[in-house]
Formats: structure tokens, sequence, C-alpha cells
């Protein structure tokens, strides 16, 4: 037999190659092992998140793959209670408002130390919200600043006539330990939003040293500063500190900050990856290559349990609505057939079929959770022939409707939105309306319903904290081409409540705004669905968060 | 030889040009922009159309054509809108990933294909040939990323001999100088390093050479044996000159032509397939963050990487067909 001898050689190092690869593969692969104290302080705690962060100075992002990093490096002056929703004290122990809402003052926390050694006192509290008030050039790009504007309105100085109005006014500090931060009108966006997680509270001395570092960059292309995309850079005084950001390897490296105000982290490293595909983080947690990933597909959760694998539930806090467009479809515009549609979607059926575990039917348009959820509220149960009744009270027997769906995309409150529209659609069908299908990718599908471009539309919102008017304020406070209907009453009304400044009665207010909503009927509140999260069964998890806030100081190896 | 390097070199900037021309105002074409990806559902009207104007694309699409083309002129390709970030170092920062797997890929279609077709056409109708033969059609046939969730299970999950995902072990510190970890880790001698990149390399180069081997094997089969017929090997072994010779520079280098065109070709493609292959195992190139910028209406990354894609693609031909001229001097002659 003859082989030539390139070839001959060629294969044998290919061949040797592989074996090599195989059996050493083999050697390499050592898994875990050791007691969960001890594996704590030696091993990294790794976790998959969908994308990478986008910057490591965090109001200067809205993204929530962003937050889960900064808010293990930054504590917020409020937070929410672990596993909950409930607004409680963050690096301020306690908080009041006066009377008319304007002034909210926040007693802080004594012997706090940031990263960077420099103490935590109310000086450090108002150089941050100076710093962010009077952002200039394109930090005031509301791609760049969108959580600000949002809440506290535009700047001190205002360089693009939409940027709206500031609201905030000043900060001050009667002694070291108290800061006052005033704002021109009382909103119902506080004191949620001092919980947000694009307020972290960064060490002063890092603040004067990235002073001079800009947004640049000509329009259309704006350049973050440096500072935002490196570790190294910054300084909060969260359980863990930023000590490498490996763009190629896709993971940022925290350690614990043994000086951390509260209880310390348990584990000393922690590791945060990016794994975009849904498939790949199951299968990567599966071969034990991570320890934990977010946005568990609702189909992978019973297999994932069974395979002896950890998905606790998060309480819902988002809202799954069929959109109703009355500019787009007119017969939307009769109330009888806003009802027959109501009555004719089968919502317990989404819930049971599509929803993974600890999904409910949506009765409004905010969770149970959310103060100003109302009992009271119409309700609307599944009734194939009310609707048919309904749709014939209103001329409309043989209604033939446009209805759009996203493809391509999954969102915590919507998972598989081809299978809900599915169901949607035959349900309708059943009563006789004529439903024609239009789908498009995700990228498309926000700008078209925006617009006003589809009659029947899939879509909803995740609230960032507890407050009606996050939610509501969305949709109903004006007209909104997405909705395409003018009530001046109740967008009178919405407005009214979000300018009072009592808690108790802007709660009284929503109840009432949401039974109006509910007998209005501009949409059909459809779900909320839990946003599942998983661990390997050798973790014992951080209190999952309904608003994904996992704090992943309190999570160790058991 | 100088000259033909040059002239095919210049033409890159008419096709480059044209390519620019078409792919910006593509882009522009498709419905929704970056305003929607970047500012969520709940953003008002005012805030997108704000961030429109900051963003400039609300000038005519000629004075963003030229503010391009000006910027690219200083070798500027812009910003990622995603990222915040030059689209030159996202794609410096990734191109390493996507790189490195093709070329494990290729140095596994090449160091087996050759030797495996070689093989099989100077045993034809043998049992290795038929195998060769059928095996190389199941490679054809299977899609990459079926073949990469295979391996994945197979080797990963159940018999755990290499890792399912990443390009190194999470928390593995190891110091960055070229973006290709296996070169960095031995540049630095830091072999645990290498190591680690070459056992994250294993599956996802296994997965995406399979159709490359295929297609080298059979290129190479059908070359060898379509050269093994001619009458100059006839002719060089009538003359009595050393088998081991005829083979070699006769008939090996002969048949390694249009093998060459084929693994230029496959190349190419690879950077294609690897797209699949780097999202089944989070590989992190290229590939994912292109599709993430399609998702956001990133246009200036779209159409930076598309760019160098595109360049990169006209070098690998241009390298092909040097290597073609050197082979086989008739080329440079004609």
């Amino acid at each position: 037999m003859f082989i030539p001898e390139s070839a001959r050689s060629l294969s044998i190092t290919a061949s040797a190659l592989i074996l090599v690869l195989i059996v050493t593969g083999c050697a390499e692969s050592t898994r875990d092992g050791g007691d969960g104290g001890e594996r704590n302080e030696t091993q990294p705690l790794v976790f998959a998140g969908a994308g990478d962060p986008r910057t490591v100075d965090p109001v200067l992002t809205s993204d929530g793959e962003t937050f889960r990093v900064t808010r293990q490096i930054y504590d917020t002056l409020l937070a929410h209670e672990p596993g909950g929703t409930e607004i409680i004290g963050g690096l301020a122990e306690s908080w009041e408002q006066s009377d008319d809402g304007t002034e909210w003052t926040f007693h802080l926390r004594d012997g706090v130390k940031f990263h960077d050694g420099e103490d935590f006192d109310a000086a450090a509290v108002c150089a941050n919200f100076d710093r962010w008030y009077n952002f200039t050039g394109n930090y005031q790009n509301s791609n760049q600043t969108y959580y600000w504007q949002n809440i506290f309105g535009g700047f001190a100085e205002n360089e693009d006539e939409d940027t709206p109005d500031p609201n905030f006014e000043s900060c001050s500090t009667p002694d070291d330990l108290t800061a006052v931060i005033e704002v021109k009108e009382p909103s119902a966006n506080y004191p949620g939003a001092f919980s947000l997680a694009s307020f972290g509270i960064m060490s002063p001395k890092v603040i004067d040293q990235v002073a001079q570092e800009e947004v640049t960059g000509d329009p259309g292309s704006p350049v973050l500063p440096s500072y935002t995309q490196e570790a190294g850079t910054v300084a909060g005084t969260g359980p863990y500190r930023l000590v490498d950001w490996d763009r190629d390897a896709q993971e940022v490296v925290l350690e614990r900050f043994d000086d951390h105000w509260g209880e310390n982290a348990k584990v000393k490293t922690l590791i945060i990856k990016t794994i975009s595909e849904e498939a790949a983080r199951k299968q990567a947690l599966e071969a034990g290559d991570i320890h934990g990933y977010d946005l568990v597909g609702p189909a992978d959760v019973e297999p994932l349990k069974d395979a002896g694998f950890q998905v606790p539930v998060r309480d819902v806090f988002n809202i799954l609505y069929l959109a109703y467009n009355q500019e787009a479809g007119e017969e939307l515009g009769d109330e009888k057939v806003r009802r027959a549609i109501a009555h004719a979607v089968d919502r317990q059926r989404i819930v049971d079929t599509i929803l993974p575990e600890g999904g409910r039917v949506a009765t409004q348009f905010i969770p149970e959770t959310v103060e100003g959820w109302s009992p009271d509220v119409t309700t609307y149960d599944h009734d194939p022939d009310k609707a048919e009744a309904l749709l014939q009270e209103a001329g409309q027997s043989d209604l033939e409707i446009d209805m759009c769906f996203p493809t391509e995309v999954t969102r915590p409150y919507m998972p598989a939105p081809q299978d809900i529209f599915d169901i949607i659609k035959a349900d309708l069908e059943s009563v006789g309306i004529t439903v024609t299908a239009d789908s498009m990718p995700w990228g498309d599908y926000i700008p078209h319903t925006d617009s006003g471009g589809c009659s029947l539309y899939l879509l909803g919102w995740t609230g960032d904290f507890n407050e009606a008017y996050n939610f509501l304020g969305t949709w109903f406070d004006g007209y909104d081409s997405a909705w395409g209907f003018r009530d001046e009453e109740l967008f009178e009304r919405m407005r009214e409540v979000s300018t009072t400044p009592d808690a108790d009665e802007r709660t009284a207010l929503y109840q009432e705004v949401n039974q109006e909503i509910m007998d209005y009927l501009p949409g059909l509140p459809i779900s909320h669905s839990p946003p599942s999260i998983a661990f390997a069964p050798d973790v014992t998890p951080p209190a999952v968060s309904p608003l994904t806030q996992e704090n992943f100081a309190e999570a160790s190896f058991s | 030889m100088l000259r033909f390097i040059v002239r095919r070199t210049l033409q890159l900037i008419p096709t480059l040009f044209g390519l620019s021309v078409l792919l910006f105002f593509w882009l522009r074409r498709l419905p929704g922009g970056p305003e929607y990806a970047l500012l969520g559902e709940d953003a008002s009207p005012e805030q997108r159309a704000a961030l429109r104007r900051a963003l400039g694309l609300d000038d005519p699409l000629a004075v963003q054509y030229w503010r391009f083309l000006t910027r690219l002129a200083e070798g500027d390709l812009g910003t990622s809108l995603q990222t915040g970030r030059p689209v030159l170092d996202e794609f410096a920062l990734r191109f390493p990933a996507t790189a490195e797997l093709a070329v494990a890929a290729m140095v596994i279609a090449v160091g087996i294909g050759i030797p495996l077709g070689y093989l099989a056409a100077r045993r034809r109708g043998g049992l290795l040939d038929s195998a060769v033969v059928g095996g190389s059609l199941i490679g054809i046939c299977t899609p990459v990323f079926f073949l990469a969730f295979v391996l994945k299970v197979v080797f990963a999950e159940h018999l755990g001999w290499f890792p399912s995902a990443f390009r190194q072990t999470p928390g593995l510190s190891a110091t960055r100088v070229t973006g290709f970890f296996v070169l960095d880790g031995l540049m630095t001698r830091e072999w645990d390093a290498a190591w680690d990149a070459i056992l994250h390399l294993a599956l996802p180069g296994l997965a995406l050479s399979s159709i490359p081997l295929a297609v080298v094997v059979r290129m190479t089969r059908a070359s060898v044996l379509e050269v093994l017929g001619e009458d100059y090997v006839r002719t060089a072994e009538a003359k009595g000159l050393h088998r081991h010779v005829v083979r070699t520079r006769h008939v090996l280098r002969n048949a390694m032509l249009p093998v060459m065109t084929a693994i230029g070709l496959q190349t190419g493609a690879l950077f294609a397939g690897a797209v699949l292959t780097e999202s089944v195992f989070a590989f992190g190139g290229i590939g994912s963050f292109v599709y993430a910028s399609t998702q956001t209406r990133d246009y200036p990354a779209l159409l930076g990487f598309i760019l160098i894609i595109a360049a990169m693609y006209v070098l690998i031909n241009l390298l092909v067909d040097i290597s073609y001229s050197l082979l086989d001097p008739r080329v440079r002659v004609s």
C-alpha cells in the first residue's frame, strides 16, 4: 500500500491532533467540586445575559443588560425590597416629601464608602444630580440620557427645542447626611425615580476625573466617552466593584467590595457573560459552563426543572395587551365592537397554553402588585355568544379587520407572539370577524404600530417601578397615534392624577381612572407574564425580582 | 506580476464605492429606524424626533451620504449606534473571533480534505473511496447549525469533553495582544490560555469545517482523477520517473489548481457560515453583531461591517488568483 509522504504525514498529524484534543479535553474537564463556602471564595459565579452592557455609567443608557451589571456596582438613593416592588431605603435610610410634592429630603446612611475609598455623603449625592442636570452637547441626546429626560425633564440649558423643560430645580445639603432635591412640579414619577438604576450614585472623585470627557463625534455618530467603556475608571458603593471588562471574551468581571455598607457579597467573583441566543444560554447552563441565565424561553421552563435546574418564578410586573387603534380601524370607534372583541378572546387559554407558570389574565392595564390596581373594574369574560350579539347590535356581523404581530422577537411580556396571534385570530373568527394577518420584524413593528398602521396589534410593557403612572401614563395621558382616540376627559384625569403629590390620594384616583379606562376599553389587557430566570442546582439564587433587579450579592454556591 | 496585483487592487475602489452607494440607500429604505430600537416601547414621538435629529437622520440622504464619504476618506467608518463606539473598533474587536474560527475550520478542512481526497482518487472504487464520496455528500447536505448542535450535545453536554460555549473559560484572565486567543496565548507564553482557546475552538471549528471539508475532499478527488488520466502523467511514468516525483510534482501540483479556487471561495463562504456557528457556541464574532445591528437599524455598523467584509472577500479572491498564478505560469501569461 502506498500513501504519498505529504498526504500521509498530513493525515497522521490531523488524526493525532484530534486524538490529543479529545484525550486532553477529557482530562481538562474538571467541573465544580469542593463545598459551597470554599467555592464561594475560589470559583467565579458565571451568569449569562442576552446582550453586552453598553456603558459603565448607567445614566447614559436605558438598557436592562447594562443595568444588570451597574446595579451590582452602584447603589441608588432608594431601592426595592428583595423580591418585591415595595420601595425601601437604599443609600438613604429614610426620606420624606413636602406637602406639595416638590421637595424630597433624603436622610443618608452613615459610614458608606465608595470603591475608591471616598466617603459617601450629601455632597456626593448633589454632585451626581448637578452633573446630570448640567449635561451639555451630545449628552443631551435622548439616546444618551433617556431616563433623566423622562423623569427630570431637560437640562440647565437645553440645546434642542424638543428637549422637555427641566423639572429638576436643585440639590442642596443642609448637613453632611441630608440631601434635599427640589423639583418644579410634583410628579407621580417620584419617589420611584430615585430607585432607577440609571441614577446610581457615583463617587464625586470619579465625577471630577471624568468632568472633561465628552460624548464626541458628529451628528449621526456620537462616541461615548472612553471612561464609560473600561474597567477601573468608575466607583460606586455597591457590593461589587468592576475589575475587568473583557470585550473580546464578552465578559464583565466583578469582585466583592469588602467595605460595602450592607452585608458583603457571598461569592467573591461574579462574571456576567453575554450569550445572545436563547438556546445557547440554555445549553451553556446544561453543560455546566455557566451557573445561571436570564430570559428563559417559556418552553424551556419545565424541561429545565425536570432536569434538576432551578427556575424560580419572578412575580409579574408587566402587561401584554391587544391594542385597538380607532383611527386605523374605524369600526373600533364603536364601543360595542370593542366589547365584542374583548368577549371573543379566550385570554385564559393564552395564559394556560403559552405563558410560563405564574402567568395571569389581566383585568386592567396594570398588574395587581401596583398601587392603584382596582378590584372593581368592568371585566370581560370569554363569551362568544355575547360577542356575536354585540357585533350584530353594532351592525358589524361581517366585520373584517387587520391585526399585526411581530416576528423574530420575544419580549418578557410576550413569549411566542405568533402563537398568541393564532389563538386570538381563531377566537375572533369563531364569532364571525375576518382577520387579516400582518406580521413584521420587531424593528419595523414598533414604528408601524406607533404611527397607527394597524387596527389591532399586540404590545406590552414592563414597569420600571411601582407606580401606576409608569404604566398608564405611557399610553393614556394624551392623544397618541398608537391608539388613535381622543378622550379629553380621560387625558385630563390622567394629568391631574400624575401631579397629585399625595401618594394615598393618587392611589385612590388611579383606581377610579382604571375603572374608567376599562369601561371605555381602548384596548384589551391580555396577560401578565412572569419572566423566567434559571440557575444551576448547586447555586443558592438571589431573591428574584419582578423588576428584574436581582442582587447577586445574595447568591452563593451551596 | 506586480502590475497584475496593482490593477486588481485598484479594481477594489469602484467595486466598494458602488457597493457603498447601493447599501447606503437600500438600508435607509428599510422601514423603521434606530430611534425605535434604541428608545424602546414607551418613548414619546418628540423623543424619537429629537434622537433622529441628533443622529442627523433628518438631513437629505445625499447630505448624509456625503458625510459618510468624507468621514470614510479620513478612515473613519462612524460610530455604532448600539454601543456608542467607533465601527472600526467594533470590527477589530469581533473580527478575530470569526477569523480564528474560520482558520480553524479551514485547517481541519485542508489538513484532512486534501490527503483524503487524494487517497480516494488513488483507490478509486474501493471501500475508502465510497466512504469518502458518501461521507462528503452527507457533509455538504448537513446544515452547519444542526451539526454544531449535535456536536455540542454529544461532546459538550453528555461527554463533557469540550466546553459548549465561549472563546475561553469565563474568568481566565489572559493577556490580549492581537485578539486571536490562540496566538495571544502562544505569544505571551500563557500556554494555559492558548490551550484553553484551542479547546474552545474544537467543536465550532469542526462544525464549521464540515462543508469546506466535503468540498475540498470532492474537488481533490475529482481533480486528481482527472490529472491521473492525463497524457503527461503517463509520459512521465513511461519515462521511468520515480513514482513519488510523478505523484507530488506532476499529479498533486496540477490537481491543486481547482482545489485552491475552491478553498478561496470556501474561505469567503466560511465567514457567512460562521454566523450560525458563532451563535450556537456563543462565540461572539462579527456574525452576531451584524445580526444585532439589523435588529436595531444600526446603519453605521451595518454599512461599515458589510463594506469591510466585502473588501476582504475581494482581497481573498485576489490572493487566490495570485496563488493560482504562482502554481500555474500560464495564468500569468494570459
